[in-house]
C-alpha cells in the first residue's frame, strides 16, 4: 500500500555511513597495508619505523575499544586494565621463556578473563553508570597493580629477553595485530554479533523485546575487545622491555583508548583507525615538544568534538562529501 | 483447548501503589483479545509483565502451559511473545529493513543473515516496504507504528502483543492496520490487543476484558460489554463502542 | 584496640563524613535537576583547593574565610560554565553518555591548567590550626578536623534551608521529581538549572576548600574525591539530600576503619569496591530500601 509522506516532512533520505563507493573502501586499505608491508625495504630510517609501531598498537587497541564501545555504545574508562594486564602478562611469560606469539596469545586471554571479571558486575548497570564504574576498576587495578611485589611493584618490571632480534619484529608483529583488529571489526559488524550491538546502543530495552541477551552480547563484545587489547599491551611491552604500573595502567591510557575512536568517528569501522593514526602522530610530536599541554588538548578536542561533530573525522569527510555532491548537481540523497 | 495464555491473580505495586490487583483471566488461542479501560487502569504495566520486562509482585503468567519466570524480556520473546511498543522504539540509527532483520535474526525464529526477502515480504504486507532503506528515526509516527508490527512479527510470535497501535492515527490508516491485524489472526497468530479507541476494539476483538484501577472488572464478548452498565460506568464521558 | 581507641576512630570517622557530604551535595543537585553526571565535579574541587590556598598563601587571608568566599566565586565560575557548554547539551530525563563526556573533557581542560598554573608540587595549607589537638575526654582529634566539620555542616544546613523556604529550592526540588511537570506549573527550567549548576559547582569549590585544609593536594587531587563522591551519592540513592548524608557516614565508617584490616596502600580501591557494590546490588541506593519498606504494600 502506497503512502505520500505527509506535506512539510522531510523525505526519509537513505542511510550512510560513508558516501563513497564501497570499491574505494576495500581498494583503499589494501592499498594502503601494502604500501606499509613493503615501508621498511625502502630504509625510512627508525624513527618513522617507531612511529609506525607506536601507531600500529593504537589502531589495535582504538579498533578494539570501538567494538564495544561503539557498536555497542557502552563507554569503557577502563581499558587501560587489559592493556596493562595485557603487558605484564607477556612480561612475565617472556621472561619465564615463552615463546613471544605464545606470550602475546596468553596475554590477550589474560586480558579476556579479566573482561568477563570486569563485565559481570558492571554490566548490570545501563550506559553512563557502566562508564563510570569503569572508571573506579580502572584506577582500583591501577593501585592494586602497583603495589603487587610480584611485579615489582612501583619501580616497574623488566623484560630479559634471550636471543637476538630485529626491530622489525616489532613493526610487523604490531602491523600484523592491526590487521587482524580491523579484520575482527569488519566480521563483527556484518555478523550477528554487530546487529545485536547496534540495536543495544539505539535502544537496549527494544532489543531485549525482540529477543536480544543483552547481557550476554555486551560480555561477548567486551571480551573480543580486551583480548586485542590485550594482545596489543603484549606487543608493546616486549618493544618497550621495561614497564610499571603507572604507565600501562594510567588513567590518561584509558582516557586515549577512547579518545581515539571519537575522534575518528565512533561507530565505524574506519573512524578508530583514523583516529588512532590521528592521535599517534600528535601524541607522539607534542609530547616531544608540549607535554604540558597534552590533556588540554583533548579535553577540548573531546568538548568540541562532542558539541559540534560528534561523528568525528569520519562524520565530516562525510558530510564535506554531500555537500561536494550537492554542490555538484548531482543528489547525494537517493529518493 | 488449553489458553496460549493465563494470567493468574497477577499482582504489581510502584512505590506502595497497586498498578495491578490480582489480576486473572485467559486469552485463548488464534483470536485477537481485546485489553480495554480508562487511563491508569494497568494495561500496560500488565502488558510489560506478560512480555516479561516487568516482573509482578505476586501471581503467574503461564504461557502454552509453562510459568514464566524472571524479567527476561528477551527470554519471553525467544518463547514466542513479543510486543509492540505505545509509543514506538526503532532503532534511529539503522534502517527500517534492518530494523526488521534485528526481529527475525533474534527471535523465535532465528533465521540466518541473508533472508532480506522475508523481511522485504513483511514490510510489504505491513505497507512499508517502500522506506526500506529509510533511516527508522525519520519515519512519521504511522510508519513507525506500523515498523513496530513489522519488527514484532518477524520475530515469529505465537502472541502478539499490541499496545495501542492505533493510537494517533488517521481513520484510514487505522482501518488498514486492523485488516493488518484480521490477517496476522488468520495466519495463526494470536493476539493480546490494548487499545483506547474502542471503535477499533469492537469491530476486530473476538473477546474483550475490561480493566479499570488495576483489577478487572468485566470480560466478554465486544458485544456484551458494550452493553454492560458496570463497564460504561467506567467509561463515562466517552461514547462506547462507536 | 581499646574501646577508646575505637571511638576516637568513630569520630574521626564522623568528622570525615561532613566534610564528604559537602563535598557530595554538589554533584547531587546538579544530577538531580539536570540529569547530568558532573565529572568535572573533580576540577572543580582542586580549583577550590588552590583557590583557598593561593588566598592563605598570598593574602595570608585565613582558610576558613577562604571557603566562605569560595561560595559565592564559584557560584559565578558555575553559572558561566553552564551558559558556555552545559546548556548546549541536550536535555535528558536520564545522564547522556554525550553529557558524561563533555564534562570529563572539561575536567581533563581544569587538570591541564591547574598544571600549567601550580604544577605539579603537591600543596598543603598549613595553620597553627592544622597542627593543634582538641581533646574531648580520652577522646583527641585535630582541630581542623572539628573545624571544618562545622563548615560542612552549617553549608549543608544552609542549603537545606534554601531548598526548603526559598522559591529557588521548591523549583530545584520539582524540577527533581519531575521536569516536565516542573515546566508545567511554571518554573522557568533553564534559569533553575543555571542556577542549580552555579550552587552545585560553588560547592564543589568550597569543598574543594575544606579539603585542602585536610589533605595535602596536587592538580590531580579531584579524581580520587570525584569517585567518592559518587560513591555517596549513589549509595544515598542518587537524588536524596538526607541519602548524601547516610552515604558519607558509611563511606567514611568503612574508610576509616578499614585501617584495621587492610594496609594504607590499598585504600584507594575500597571506595571503588564499595562503589560497584553500591551501583549493583542497592541500585535505588540505601535510600530506596528506606523508600521500599516504609511503603503499604
Amino acid at each position: 500500500m502506497e503512502q505520500k509522506a505527509p506535506l512539510g516532512m522531510k523525505r526519509a533520505g537513505k542511510m550512510r555511513v560513508f558516501s563513497r563507493p564501497r570499491f574505494t573502501l576495500v581498494v583503499a586499505p589494501l592499498l594502503l597495508l601494502t604500501i606499509l608491508a613493503v615501508l621498511p625495504l625502502f630504509g625510512p630510517g627508525p624513527n618513522i619505523i617507531r612511529l609506525l609501531f607506536v601507531t600500529f598498537v593504537w589502531v589495535t587497541v582504538s579498533v578494539a575499544w570501538n567494538i564495544l564501545g561503539g557498536f555497542g555504545g557502552q563507554v569503557s574508562f577502563g581499558f587501560a586494565v587489559f592493556y596493562g594486564l595485557g603487558a605484564f602478562t607477556a612480561a612475565l611469560a617472556i621472561n619465564g621463556g615463552v615463546n613471544p606469539v605464545l606470550s602475546f596469545l596468553l596475554a590477550g586471554s589474560v586480558a579476556l578473563l579479566a573482561s568477563l571479571l570486569v563485565g559481570l558486575p558492571t554490566f548490570r548497570l545501563k550506559g553512563p553508570y557502566f562508564a563510570i564504574a569503569t572508571i573506579g576498576v580502572s584506577e582500583a587495578v591501577r593501585v592494586v597493580m602497583t603495589n603487587f611485589s610480584l611485579t615489582g611493584g612501583a619501580s616497574g618490571y623488566r623484560i630479559m629477553e634471550t636471543g637476538a632480534f630485529h626491530q622489525l619484529q616489532h613493526f610487523y608483529t604490531a602491523l600484523a595485530l592491526a590487521v587482524v583488529a580491523v579484520a575482527v571489526s569488519i566480521l563483527v559488524r556484518r555478523s550477528n554479533l554487530g546487529l545485536a550491538l547496534i540495536a543495544i546502543r539505539e535502544d537496549e530495552e527494544a532489543a531485549s523485546d525482540l529477543g536480544v541477551n543483552p547481557f550476554r552480547v555486551k560480555l561477548l563484545a567486551h571480551a573480543l575487545a580486551a583480548a586485542l587489547t590485550g594482545a596489543a599491551g603484549g606487543v608493546y611491552a616486549r618493544y618497550a622491555a621495561f614497564i610499571h604500573p603507572q604507565g600501562v595502567f594510567a588513567f590518561y591510557i584509558g582516557v586515549a583508548i577512547l579518545l581515539m575512536p571519537i575522534i575518528g568517528g565512533v561507530g565505524t569501522i574506519w573512524g578508530p583507525v583514523i583516529g588512532a593514526v590521528v592521535y599517534g602522530l600528535v601524541h607522539e610530536e607534542l609530547i616531544a615538544s608540549f607535554p604540558q599541554f597534552h590533556l588540554l588538548l583533548y579535553g577540548s578536542l573531546l568538548i568540541l568534538i562532542i558539541l559540534f561533530e560528534p561523528g568525528g573525522v569520519v562524520g565530516l569527510l562525510d558530510k564535506s562529501f554531500r555537500i561536494l555532491a550537492r554542490a555538484r548537481g548531482t543528489s547525494g540523497s537517493h529518493p | 483447548m488449553a489458553p496460549i495464555l493465563s494470567v493468574d491473580r497477577v499482582t504489581k505495586y510502584f512505590a506502595g501503589l497497586a498498578a495491578l490487583k490480582e489480576v486473572s483471566f485467559d486469552v485463548e488461542q488464534g483470536g485477537i483479545c481485546g485489553l480495554i479501560g480508562p487511563n491508569g487502569a494497568g494495561k500496560t504495566t500488565l502488558l510489560s509483565i506478560i512480555a516479561g520486562s516487568l516482573r509482578p509482585n505476586s501471581g503467574a503468567v503461564i504461557f502454552q502451559g509453562r510459568v514464566l519466570g524472571g524479567t527476561k524480556s528477551f527470554e519471553a520473546a525467544q518463547a514466542g511473545i513479543v510486543r509492540t511498543h505505545q509509543i514506538p522504539k526503532p532503532f534511529r540509527g539503522l534502517s527500517v529493513l534492518a530494523n526488521v532483520e534485528v526481529g527475525m535474526r533474534f527471535g523465535r525464529s532465528q533465521r540466518s543473515a541473508g533472508d532480506t526477502h522475508e523481511a522485504q515480504r513483511i514490510l510489504e504486507w505491513v505497507g512499508i516496504a517502500h522506506l526500506a532503506q529509510a533511516a527508522a528515526g525519520r519515519l512519521s509516527v504511522g510508519d513507525q507504528k506500523r515498523l513496530e508490527l513489522a519488527r514484532a512479527l518477524a520475530a515469529g510470535p505465537s502472541l502478539l502483543l499490541c499496545d495501542e497501535v492505533c493510537s494517533g492515527l488517521t481513520e484510514s490508516e487505522t482501518m488498514s492496520v486492523l485488516r493488518l491485524l484480521r490477517e496476522i489472526r488468520k495466519a495463526g497468530t494470536t493476539i493480546l490487543y490494548v487499545e483506547h479507541n474502542l471503535g477499533a476494539i469492537m469491530s476486530v476483538c473476538d473477546h474483550v476484558i475490561v480493566m479499570n484501577y488495576g483489577q478487572k472488572l468485566a470480560e466478554g464478548s465486544p458485544e456484551a460489554m458494550q452493553k454492560d452498565p458496570s463497564v460504561i460506568e467506567a467509561y463515562i464521558g466517552t461514547t462506547a463502542g462507536t | 584496640m581499646s574501646a577508646v581507641d575505637l571511638l576516637n576512630l568513630l569520630v574521626a570517622a564522623f568528622l570525615l563524613a561532613g566534610v564528604y557530604a559537602a563535598m557530595s551535595v554538589g554533584m547531587t543537585i546538579i544530577y538531580g535537576v539536570m540529569k547530568i553526571v558532573n565529572l568535572a565535579h573533580a576540577g572543580f574541587l582542586m580549583l577550590g583547593a588552590y583557590f583557598v590556598y593561593e588566598l592563605y598563601v598570598r593574602f595570608g587571608i585565613d582558610p576558613l574565610v577562604g571557603v566562605a568566599l569560595a561560595f559565592p566565586v564559584f557560584f559565578f565560575i558555575g553559572m558561566a560554565v553552564h551558559w558556555l557548554l552545559i546548556r548546549r547539551i541536550p536535555p535528558s530525563d536520564q545522564p547522556t553518555l554525550t553529557s558524561l563526556l563533555l564534562l570529563f573533557g572539561l575536567w581533563l581542560v581544569l587538570q591541564n591548567l591547574g598544571y600549567l598554573i601550580w604544577g605539579n608540587a603537591d600543596r598543603a595549607i598549613l595553620t597553627p590550626r592544622t597542627l593543634s589537638m582538641l581533646g574531648v575526654g580520652p577522646i583527641s582529634f585535630p582541630t581542623v578536623r572539628l573545624v571544618v566539620f562545622a563548615v560542612a555542616v552549617t553549608s549543608l544546613g544552609g542549603l537545606e534551608f534554601v531548598l526548603h523556604k526559598t522559591w529557588f529550592g521548591r523549583a530545584v526540588r520539582a524540577l527533581m521529581q519531575n521536569r516536565d511537570a516542573g515546566r508545567i506549573v511554571g518554573v522557568n527550567v533553564e534559569r533553575t538549572a543555571r542556577v542549580a549548576f552555579g550552587v552545585g559547582i560553588a560547592f564543589a569549590g568550597a569543598a574543594g576548600g575544606l579539603l585542602a585544609m585536610l589533605f595535602s593536594f596536587s592538580p590531580d587531587f579531584g579524581g580520587p574525591f570525584l569517585l567518592r563522591a559518587f560513591v555517596i551519592i549513589v549509595l544515598g540513592g542518587l537524588e536524596s539530600f538526607a541519602g548524601v548524608a547516610v552515604g558519607a557516614l558509611i563511606l567514611a565508617l568503612v574508610e576509616t576503619f578499614s585501617i584495621l584490616v587492610l594496609p594504607a596502600n590499598y585504600q584507594p580501591a575500597i571506595a571503588f569496591s564499595l562503589l560497584v557494590v553500591a551501583l549493583v546490588v542497592l541500585p535505588d541506593g540505601v535510600a530506596g530500601l528506606w523508600n521500599k519498606r516504609h511503603r503499604w504494600a
